[in-house]
């Protein structure tokens, strides 16, 4: 208990002694006596109880003091690479400098086993350097202070991304670890045009962040412009990559992301292989892909794994998803109310009667129903996973049939409700899908208004709302409008992977080329003859086929 | 970017969704009236005149490909005289796009939407369109090229399926039964008002890539409406015969209804038209809506013309609510087209001659 109150107390006068921060004034440098060194760190990180400040002889001949928060370092290694070396009396004495500038040489040089680290003179600087995982060594009479690196932090396996689930695919997520992700990057990558720049962001999280690109593939103004918006963001904090989302997109107020965020490291690679660039924080597992355009958000790797024609149709029905997502509740609402006659006649006669026990207008049905499968889909996110199961199951089947069977709704409305909501999972990006997902609550309004031409109304303002859209300079509609026929090969089909020979063609890319004009594309010579014996062909005819074809 | 993004094929877009419009629906009755079984002809014709006022216009921008026609106008012809023709075309299609508004309304409640106010039918496209305004020329390029399909698509859709049921005999003669010069002449002008639009492209020019080409870009855009309205008046008359024609208030809605596809699988198909049809309105109402805005602030000498489509809401709105009925709407609806007729013709011309006696030009692209 008096330690605590001890801490209570010297945190309570430093609060009135200081009104920002504890660290030194700017100028300040070491000085050559370690004790007064020693309190004047921990006169700033002196309260933090994993701060380990051991004190020992160098050489087993001179005071000096090693400095580390223990929760980021790494002990065993410390203790093998670093202390002990330091320890041990080495056996000719001699060979030991006495000038301080030489000691400090003939530490780095030749007693301690870690790779990366440095010298610095600044006593201000120190602290900062301890805590980002750095062991400070302090020696008697010397006016600077040696720091290694044996930073390690607690992170988890890599594991399956949880929101991109693909069936046909590489199998890893990223991490919270941005050194994990990056090597994740690099392994995928092994060009050493693969750039990264880190800066700090977030004025006390401190937050790494990394914006990666290919150099001659991405084109340069992109990456400048990616990081002057970066450059200007000056945020206390930087929790999540989601923050600098927020903080770079063009259009802040759209509910339409503008800048695509993805677990997937293969995904990634792909993106920065067309020539986008992508933005990495410490701290959380996704990355965010620049500029993202409309065209991405349903796009999945598993249609490029899979042959152009099943991926093409997979896309197709995605489109479709989201067009049902947006629209039927609306277009129900307003035929139901305003126009039965557009339906045939069987199915309006069976419709009203399945509304026939149902007291509201169809547009306040059908918002009760969206409204609640909305406060369904919520719920299922926080329950645990145990009982999420559980919870949908009572949600869809047992809510649904009562909610007919007390004449709350009519069947079919049930069935529109459904649709939309499956129709919007199908969508591959979660934000995007949400996005349409709210905007159907203006247009099952305005069905309820003014009818067809209300959902027409609506429709033509989102859609005019996305053309209007830019990100990053590149117009959102893009291959659709302003129109790029050779975009359009991977826009609402998928084409085979050899005809698209070039890069997305509005990213600019230095080099645009992708596949070599002479990859074949298809292999017409026959290798085995009618026998099957493939040993009687002479060896040449493999060749003079392959690289033959365009 | 490239701050001159627009391409020709963007401009042909921007021309022709400007111009199909509310027109189609009336168009085959007037032609109907002025040429009989000659109508298709008597639509053909009309590209003649219209053409006169689109090659001025095409002409003179092209000598000042980096303005609008409104500033390099004040040089030519003196600033007065400048801004009060300016002020003439901001009136013109303001009211014009309020008509046309008020058109669509009419049709909307009395064949769809029959439970809708015509005036929240009004208001809400009019709301759209003055949001949408607040963006510049190169997004406004791009909502109408985007929307080009949606609206060619139906009227095609309903031509191939309605050349089945055309009776030949109802377009024999050619040239018309009785055909007057006088009679043809005023159909040829009213085609012409109804071919109008091309003015638009005033705007463009200084975004285009190649300003030059603009005159390719009108003409062929000319080309395809007249094509397009050719087509539709050819159905429409040999359907019904040309008297029937002219007892129909809507024969082009009239030729979507009377046409199925399938065995019933689109029974309502001039519903279904009209509902799609609000896209091509939309674009009209938009073109028209930008113009008078546009050419206010440079009336006004104002930075940008985003506030100017809010004030301007109001006007529209009364405009379109002007007209006691259907039959009122339709002539002041032609009035106005005659009078847009008239002024975008001899303005362009005025300001051709004039750039011509002084040899002004500007500085090319």
């Amino acid at each position: 208990m008096e330690d605590w109150k001890q801490k209570y107390l010297s945190f309570k006068e430093k609060q009135n002694k200081q009104q920002f921060s504890a660290s030194p004034a700017k100028e300040v440098k070491l000085g050559i006596n370690l004790k007064q060194n020693l309190q004047d760190i921990q006169q700033v990180l002196g309260e933090d109880g994993d701060l380990v400040v051991r004190q020992f002889q160098l050489y087993g001949r001179q005071d000096a003091a090693i400095i580390f928060l223990s929760s980021v370092v790494d002990e065993n290694q410390l203790h093998e690479y670093v202390l002990k070396p330091l320890m041990t009396e080495p056996e000719d004495i001699s060979v030991i400098p006495s000038a301080m500038d030489a000691l400090a040489d003939y530490i780095w040089n030749m007693t301690v086993h870690v790779a990366k680290g440095g010298r610095l003179s600044e006593l201000y600087a120190l602290p900062g350097t301890i805590i980002q995982g750095n062991v400070a060594v302090l020696v008697e009479g010397m006016n600077q202070a040696l720091y290694f690196s044996l930073r390690q932090i607690e992170k988890r396996s890599i594991e399956q991304p949880q929101t991109e689930q693909i069936i046909r695919g590489s199998r890893e997520g990223f991490i919270e670890n941005l050194e994990s992700n990056l090597s994740l990057l690099r392994y995928r990558l092994q060009t050493p045009d693969f750039r990264v720049q880190t800066c700090p962001l977030g004025v006390r999280t401190q937050s790494q962040a990394a914006v990666c690109f290919i150099e001659g593939i991405a084109e340069p103004r992109l990456i400048e412009e990616v990081l002057r918006r970066l450059s200007l963001i000056e945020a206390d904090s930087i929790i999540d990559a989601g923050y600098i989302e927020q903080f770079i997109e063009d259009q802040p107020l759209s509910p339409f992301p503008q800048v695509q965020p993805t677990e997937r490291p293969d995904k990634t690679t792909a993106a920065l292989l067309e020539g986008r660039v992508i933005i990495l924080v410490d701290g959380s597992p996704f990355s965010l892909i620049v500029p993202a355009l409309f065209n991405q958000f349903f796009q999945t790797l598993d249609d490029y794994n899979e042959r152009f024609i099943v991926g093409s149709l997979i896309r197709i029905i995605r489109l479709i998803a989201l067009m049902f997502s947006l629209f039927f509740p609306a277009l129900y609402v307003a035929v139901i109310s305003f126009n039965p006659e557009l339906m045939p006649t069987e199915f309006a006669v069976a419709i009203s009667g399945g509304r026939a026990g149902v007291p509201f207008p169809a547009v306040l049905e059908v918002l009760i129903m969206e409204i609640s499968m909305e406060v369904l889909r919520e719920a299922t996110i926080r329950l645990p996973q145990m009982i999420g199961g559980a919870l949908s199951i009572v949600g869809v089947l047992v809510v649904g049939q009562a909610a007919v069977s007390a004449g709350l709704s009519s069947p079919t409305t049930v069935v529109i409700v459904a649709l939309t909501t499956i129709g919007s999972f199908a969508t591959p990006a979660y934000n995007a899908a949400i996005a349409l997902r709210m905007l159907r609550f203006p247009l099952i309004l305005l069905a309820g208004l003014f009818g067809l031409y209300g959902v027409m109304i609506g429709t033509i303002f989102i859609v005019n709302h996305l053309l209007f859209l830019e990100s990053f300079g590149v117009p959102y509609m893009i291959p659709y409008m302003p129109a790029k026929i050779r975009d359009m090969k991977d826009a609402l089909v998928r084409a085979p992977l050899w005809w698209m020979r070039q890069r997305p063609s509005f990213l600019n890319a230095p080099d645009p080329t992708r596949l070599a004009r002479h990859t074949p594309q298809t292999y017409t010579e026959k290798i085995f003859t009618e026998e099957g014996d493939l040993d009687e062909q002479p060896p040449h005819n493999h060749d003079a086929g392959r690289g033959g074809h365009r | 970017m490239n701050n001159r993004p627009i391409t020709t094929m963007q401009a042909v877009a921007v021309i022709v969704s400007t111009i199909i419009g509310i027109g189609i629906l009336t168009f085959p009755r007037f032609m109907a009236e002025a040429g009989d079984s000659g109508a298709p002809m008597v639509t053909a014709s009309g590209i003649f005149i219209a053409f006169i006022g689109f090659w001025f216009t095409a002409s003179v921008c092209r000598k000042f490909p980096n303005e609008t026609l409104f500033i390099f106008s004040r040089r030519l012809v003196g600033a007065g005289l400048a801004d009060f023709l300016t002020g003439l075309i901001v009136v013109f299609f303001a009211f014009s796009s309020g008509i046309t508004m008020r058109q669509f309304g009419e049709v909307c409640v009395s064949v769809i939407f029959k439970k809708t106010p015509i005036e929240a039918v009004i208001l809400l496209m009019l709301l759209l369109g003055c949001l949408s305004i607040r963006r510049n020329i190169v997004k406004f390029t791009y909502i109408h090229a985007f929307y080009l399909p949606l609206i060619l698509l139906p009227v095609l859709i309903i031509i191939l399926v309605s050349l089945k049921e055309i009776d030949v005999l109802n377009l024999l003669p050619v040239t018309g039964n009785q055909l007057t010069p006088r009679k043809f002449t005023t159909g040829m002008l009213t085609s012409a008002s109804l071919y109008q639009g091309t003015f638009i492209l005033t705007l463009l020019v200084p975004f285009m890539k190649k300003p030059q080409k603009v005159m390719k870009a009108g003409a062929s855009a000319l080309l395809l409406i007249v094509s397009i309205y050719v087509l539709i008046v050819i159905v429409s008359v040999g359907m019904f015969g040309a008297q029937e024609t002219l007892l129909l208030f809507y024969p082009t809605l009239e030729t979507a209804r009377s046409i199925s596809l399938g065995a019933g699988l689109l029974e309502r198909f001039d519903a279904i038209f009209i509902i799609v049809w609000v896209i091509s309105i939309f674009t009209t109402i938009f073109s028209n809506f930008y113009m008078a805005a546009y050419a206010f602030k440079e009336l006004a000498r104002f930075q940008d013309h985003r506030l100017v489509a809010s004030f301007l809401l109001p006007f529209i709105f009364g405009s379109s609510l002007l007209p006691d009925n259907v039959f009122q709407t339709y002539d002041i609806a032609s009035a106005t087209a005659m009078f847009g007729l008239i002024l975008l013709t001899f303005y362009p011309f005025l300001l051709w001659l004039t750039a011509t006696i002084r040899e002004k030009r500007g500085r090319s692209a």
